[in-house]
């Protein structure tokens, strides 16, 4: 049985800590706010521009590569270059912000308390390993998924408002979009952190466990790899499927990270 | 007396015995602790106690009447306890219990296994053989969490540098299931004794070295428990700092009966805390009791330094003529050195004296400390 006041209190003094530490909270506000702020407002304001297709890497040999029937039928060239850059090709980069912002806040959860050597006072107390684990992934969770969703929200109104004169309207978002920021970035939020935590359980520094992280991006760079090629575009069946076998990965790997903590392996190594 | 019942302790009795001033524990100082601990004690009703014995009695100071009290229950038992990492064998087939009230002093180098003692007594680790039994209950992983929520550990390090001394002990308290307003309530209480009131909004990054090494102590004692594992709690003290946690601690368990497992290097003036001890030299258990006990069954002869003015070497003949030839009297720049098993022999040893117009300066039993103990016990080992 999970003890909430426990689970929170480790949660309140992590974010407190973390709300201390400038080194992590401005990368929690840059990244963000590129993928929300500065790459729609770029495209908006150079549309078809051939300088902003080849300073985004990929992004011309997306638009060469879009499928038939993902674009709206009349749409004007620099109307199909405007909404399949802002519909398709940043999805796949909404799902890097939790990715990222769980790596800035995870990798300093049981390697950050291994390396201030705090987590030994911590293990001698009654929180249970469950709440401990539970505790660890949520302190990243929590921030990742409402980072997203409010950047999310910024992108939405952001794209609109820029995109309105030229696309006529009201355009975003789609119900892909919707699966993609309301179900796969919690899940894929706990499934980074998840990861980080198993890994930063196992690091002796947190550079140790920041230089790790960098593998659990990888698969999402590949999604956006695949989406700027157009060989695995995301579309609802995509996001649908994706949000399914990422439910059943994320409950599997909590219980093997919690079956596999042991209080014995980390007072060991201090 | 029944047969379950024991009277005080023998190295608390001698206290009493002493002649001289020197020899005394002194009373202790409880200039910011007074008032703060009635304070602390008297809110204590709120939390039921019924598992200690209401009869259990100490007096740390040694100065009350002796009083017959019952022998408590174990509250920590190791059981044949054994640790290996890897094929290293870190501490050794130990054996020992501390009964509920009492303050033990698990003394050792560094290194000895002393960390690692504490860590199996606490369910960290797991022995690789034996068992550990608290509070009745033999530890396992099952019930580690719920054993931990009675213990307190205090730790060289591990407070959060970043937060409020406030913020410190608030998220120690919501570790223990401890209501907003307890908490508050202890916080304040606990930073008062500890001297640290006026820091209570001060990051802990910014306290000195004893500041922290106090609210380590004050976070460990926080949710008041049963058992109370203090590491090095001294260390970094300055000595009025560190007088006034020993008076602390030791009102604390006459008080609240906490049992305190104390693992130091400060040995000086220890006896006045520790009812028992033991040593551990390379991971095994060398010697453990009762710190009376013990110091009798090493020296079971009191030595005294007897100051005199006059000739030495008269007061010399005259000590050896009560005491017989064969007792080793040394005789250097006006005192006597000598000891002897039976303490009632001290009056006819000055009577005679006085008749032979040698004047006694002080008479001054020369108590053996366990730091005297310690080190007797670590050459043992050593030698052998």
């Amino acid at each position: 049985m999970i003890d909430r006041q426990r689970v929170g209190a480790v949660m309140r003094k992590d974010w407190r800590e973390l709300a201390r530490n400038k080194q992590a909270v401005a990368p929690l506000i840059i990244i963000p706010m590129l993928f929300a702020v500065i790459i729609p407002t770029a495209i908006a304001i150079l549309g078809d521009n051939s300088v902003l297709s080849s300073s985004i890497n990929g992004l011309q040999g997306f638009l060469n590569n879009l499928p038939d029937g993902v674009i709206p039928a009349g749409f004007s060239p620099a109307q199909t270059v405007f909404y399949a850059v802002i519909v398709y090709f940043m999805a796949p980069f909404f799902l890097i912000i939790p990715v990222m912002v769980a790596s800035i806040t995870a990798s300093s959860s049981f390697v950050g308390e291994k390396e201030r050597r705090t987590i030994e006072g911590l293990l001698y107390t009654p929180i249970t390993d469950r709440e401990l684990v539970l505790a660890k992934i949520l302190v990243s969770v929590v921030p990742s998924v409402l980072l997203s969703w409010v950047s999310f929200l910024v992108y939405t109104v952001l794209v609109n408002a820029l995109g309105a004169p030229l696309m006529g309207g009201h355009f975003f978002p789609t119900w892909t979009w919707a699966i993609i920021i309301v179900v796969m970035v919690p899940l894929v939020a706990f499934l980074a952190t998840c990861l980080i935590v198993a890994i930063s359980g196992r690091s002796s520094t947190m550079q140790d466990a920041q230089g790790s992280t960098v593998l659990i991006i990888l698969p999402v760079v590949a999604l956006v790899i695949g989406q700027a090629t157009g060989f695995l575009l995301f579309d609802i069946s995509v996001a649908i499927l994706a949000s399914a076998i990422l439910l059943v990965v994320d409950l599997s790997i909590f219980k093997i990270i919690v079956g596999h903590f042991q209080r014995e392996r980390i007072s060991t190594r201090l | 007396m029944n047969s379950n019942e024991t009277a005080i302790p023998d190295h608390r009795r001698s206290t009493l015995e002493s002649i001289s001033p020197v020899a005394r524990t002194p009373a202790p100082r409880v200039r910011t602790l007074g008032t703060s601990l009635a304070a602390l004690v008297g809110n204590r009703g709120a939390r039921e106690r019924g598992d200690r014995p209401d009869d259990v009695a100490r007096d740390p100071t040694g100065e009350a009447d002796p009083i017959a009290v019952s022998e408590p229950e174990p509250a920590v038992v190791a059981a044949g306890l054994t640790k290996l990492f890897g094929s290293r064998e870190v501490v050794s087939d130990l054996s020992f219990h501390v009964s509920t009230g009492r303050a033990f002093g698990l003394l050792g180098r560094n290194g000895a296994g002393k960390t690692t003692t504490v860590r199996l007594l606490t369910g960290l680790l797991t022995p690789t053989c034996g068992a550990v039994t608290l509070f009745g209950e033999t530890l396992s992983r099952s019930n580690a969490d719920a054993l931990r929520a009675r213990i307190g550990v205090q730790t060289d390090t591990s407070l959060y540098e970043s937060l409020s001394v406030r913020d410190n002990l608030r998220f120690w308290g919501e570790l223990y299931g401890l209501a907003s307003p307890v908490i508050e309530r202890r916080i304040g209480e606990v930073l008062d004794v500890l001297g640290l009131s006026d820091r209570v909004d001060s990051l802990v990054g910014e306290l000195s070295k004893g500041m922290r090494q106090k609210l380590s102590v004050g976070r460990a004692v926080l949710h008041e428990p049963d058992v109370l594992f203090l590491d090095e709690p001294t260390a970094g003290l300055d000595p009025e700092a560190s007088a006034d946690l020993i008076d602390y601690l030791k009102e604390m368990i006459r008080t609240l009966h906490t049992t305190v497992i104390i693992c130091t290097h400060q040995l000086q003036g220890l006896e006045s805390l520790c009812d028992d001890i033991g040593i551990l030299n390379n991971g095994h258990l060398v010697e453990v009791g009762e710190v009376g006990d013990l110091l009798h069954r090493r020296w079971p002869e009191r030595r005294y330094l007897l100051t005199v003015s006059g000739d030495l070497s008269i007061a010399k003949t005259i000590v050896a003529s009560i005491l017989g030839e064969s007792v080793e009297i040394a005789a250097t720049d006006g005192n006597l050195h000598f000891s002897m098993a039976n303490s009632a022999s001290i009056a006819p040893v000055v009577t005679a004296l006085v008749r032979n117009e040698i004047q006694i300066q002080a008479v001054i039993p020369q108590q053996r400390t366990i730091q005297d103990l310690y080190f007797a016990t670590i050459d043992d080992g050593n030698g052998s």
